[in-house]
């Protein structure tokens, strides 16, 4: 009965070891300072989840990142460095990938006002493409959506975790050739200078003839 | 009969004054036009690809001024000696030059109509960073940009922005996590190195340039634009208004 997930009765006694605590938070997109860059068309940029697991002291905090269509099928009992959550290989073969790794030191609560503390989900691009690096914070490969949720692994069980993110959309950028430059047409001043002008020397011409 | 005379008297002042306020305004016309020549902001690059070009128009404009300017004085001299020959030399010179200065009023007008934000952005988008050593076109295109969003504190057309809604030549080279927008649009300090990059990448005010450098390229651009056109306007109403005179006075004169 080593199940992944909390939907199973609660009958046996070690229950607390076959599931992780389910925190209430939810990882959510930077929404102060308000960021231009907070999506891009490769990375977004999380709130840190700071006075979260203040419990969970001796636990890894990983960052899992899934397409969202895909969440229901991760398993909290998948290991980070392997190939079943290698960024390398998303979303190809995987449809949920592990990174971020961090502990309660790298998010200590409270956070001190007016410092800025964001994840940036996608800013590594020296690893992207290297296999030997399965962690590796490498930019998304599409617009998504994604879902992103924290888990906390004790060892090398888990012993936290987060609820699924909102879905997380990244921005598309278009082609150049669909901006149109027609133009918004003539403007009065340009009108009126071609039509007094013409009439002007329309009369010019006039006089010119009545006087030859 | 004196009351004649004193017209006549009249209508020759008139057409004198006339013609010297010609003549110094086509020395004006072409000052103006030889600084807008001159490419006085250095926008002179962005520009080049539209296709109503105000450069034609100034040019025009300086050979326009000087002729007025000649036209006048022998204005002048034809109303003083009272010539049909040389007013009616006068009078077709000056229909032919009141030709040219419509050209240039009509092109400047019209540049300034097409002086819209799409249209510098997809010309930047198509041609910032263009890495190829072969055009240097391009390469004066990139700079000049660079001037532009380091002088002005500005990034883009409308703002950094343009670079993620749009792809472009800057994106094929550099890739989106690294380079959410160019280095230049970010804050840099004495050396020309970002004062925060981490803080530029991801948009944090005070560490990049949030504007667009629109405003800065279409003020200069639209000043130039209206100087040449309306001045030449106002220049040909008035000599509209002499040449007229000048014919009612030629068909007064007796042989």
């Amino acid at each position: 009965l080593r199940g992944c997930s909390a939907g199973s009765a609660p009958s046996a006694s070690s229950l607390w070891l076959l599931t992780a605590d389910q925190l209430g938070y939810t990882p959510t997109l930077t929404q102060t300072p308000s960021l231009e860059a907070v999506t891009t068309a490769s990375t977004f940029v999380l709130e840190q989840p700071r006075c979260v697991f203040d419990s969970y002291g001796n636990a890894d905090i990983w960052l899992v990142v899934a397409l969202a269509k895909a969440t229901s099928t991760f398993n909290n009992t998948a290991r980070p460095g392997t190939p079943e959550t290698a960024y390398q290989l998303f979303p190809g073969s995987v449809s949920a990938y592990m990174t971020l790794n961090a502990t309660l030191a790298n998010y200590p609560c409270p956070k001190p006002a007016g410092e800025i503390t964001v994840l940036r989900v996608g800013s590594e691009t020296s690893c992207a493409g290297d296999e030997a690096r399965p962690t590796c914070n490498g930019p998304l490969p599409n617009p998504g959506p994604y879902r992103v949720k924290f888990l906390a692994l004790q060892g090398s069980e888990p012993v936290a975790e987060t609820v699924w993110s909102e879905s997380i959309t990244l921005r598309t950028a278009e082609p150049p050739s669909s901006i149109s430059t027609t133009g918004k047409g003539h403007s009065a001043g340009m009108i009126a200078i071609t039509t007094i002008l013409s009439i002007l020397f329309a009369i010019l011409l006039a006089g010119l003839v009545a006087m030859l | 009969m004196a009351k004649s005379e004193d017209c006549v008297h009249i209508l020759q002042g008139l057409l004198v004054f006339g013609n010297v306020v010609i003549g110094m305004c086509g020395i004006a016309l072409t000052a103006e036009c030889i600084y807008v020549v001159s490419n006085p902001n250095g926008l002179y690059p962005l520009l080049k690809a539209t296709e109503n070009d105000i450069n034609a128009a100034a040019w025009i404009g300086i050979f326009v001024g000087l002729a007025l300017f000649a036209l006048s004085i022998l204005g002048i001299i034809g109303v003083i000696k009272a010539s049909r020959t040389l007013l009616m030399v006068y009078i077709i010179l000056m229909l032919i030059t009141f030709a040219f200065e419509m050209a240039s009023c009509i092109t400047a007008a019209t540049h300034q109509d097409s002086v819209t934000p799409e249209l510098f952005l997809k010309q930047m988008l198509e041609r910032y960073q263009k890495s190829d050593p072969a055009n240097n076109n391009d390469n004066e295109f990139t700079k000049t940009w660079d001037e532009l969003m380091l002088q002005n504190h500005c990034c883009g057309v409308l703002g950094p922005s343009d670079w993620q809604k749009y792809t472009s030549v800057f994106r094929l080279t550099h890739n989106d996590a690294d380079y959410p927008w160019p280095r230049k649009c970010c804050v840099l300090d004495a050396h020309g190195l970002p004062v925060n990059l981490d803080g530029c990448k991801l948009g944090v005010s005070g560490y990049y340039n949030s504007n667009g450098c629109y405003d800065a390229i279409s003020g200069p651009v639209n000043t130039h634009a209206w100087g040449v056109a309306w001045f030449g306007f106002a220049i040909l109403c008035w000599t509209f208004c002499v040449l007229l005179g000048t014919m009612f006075y030629w068909s007064g004169i007796e042989y």
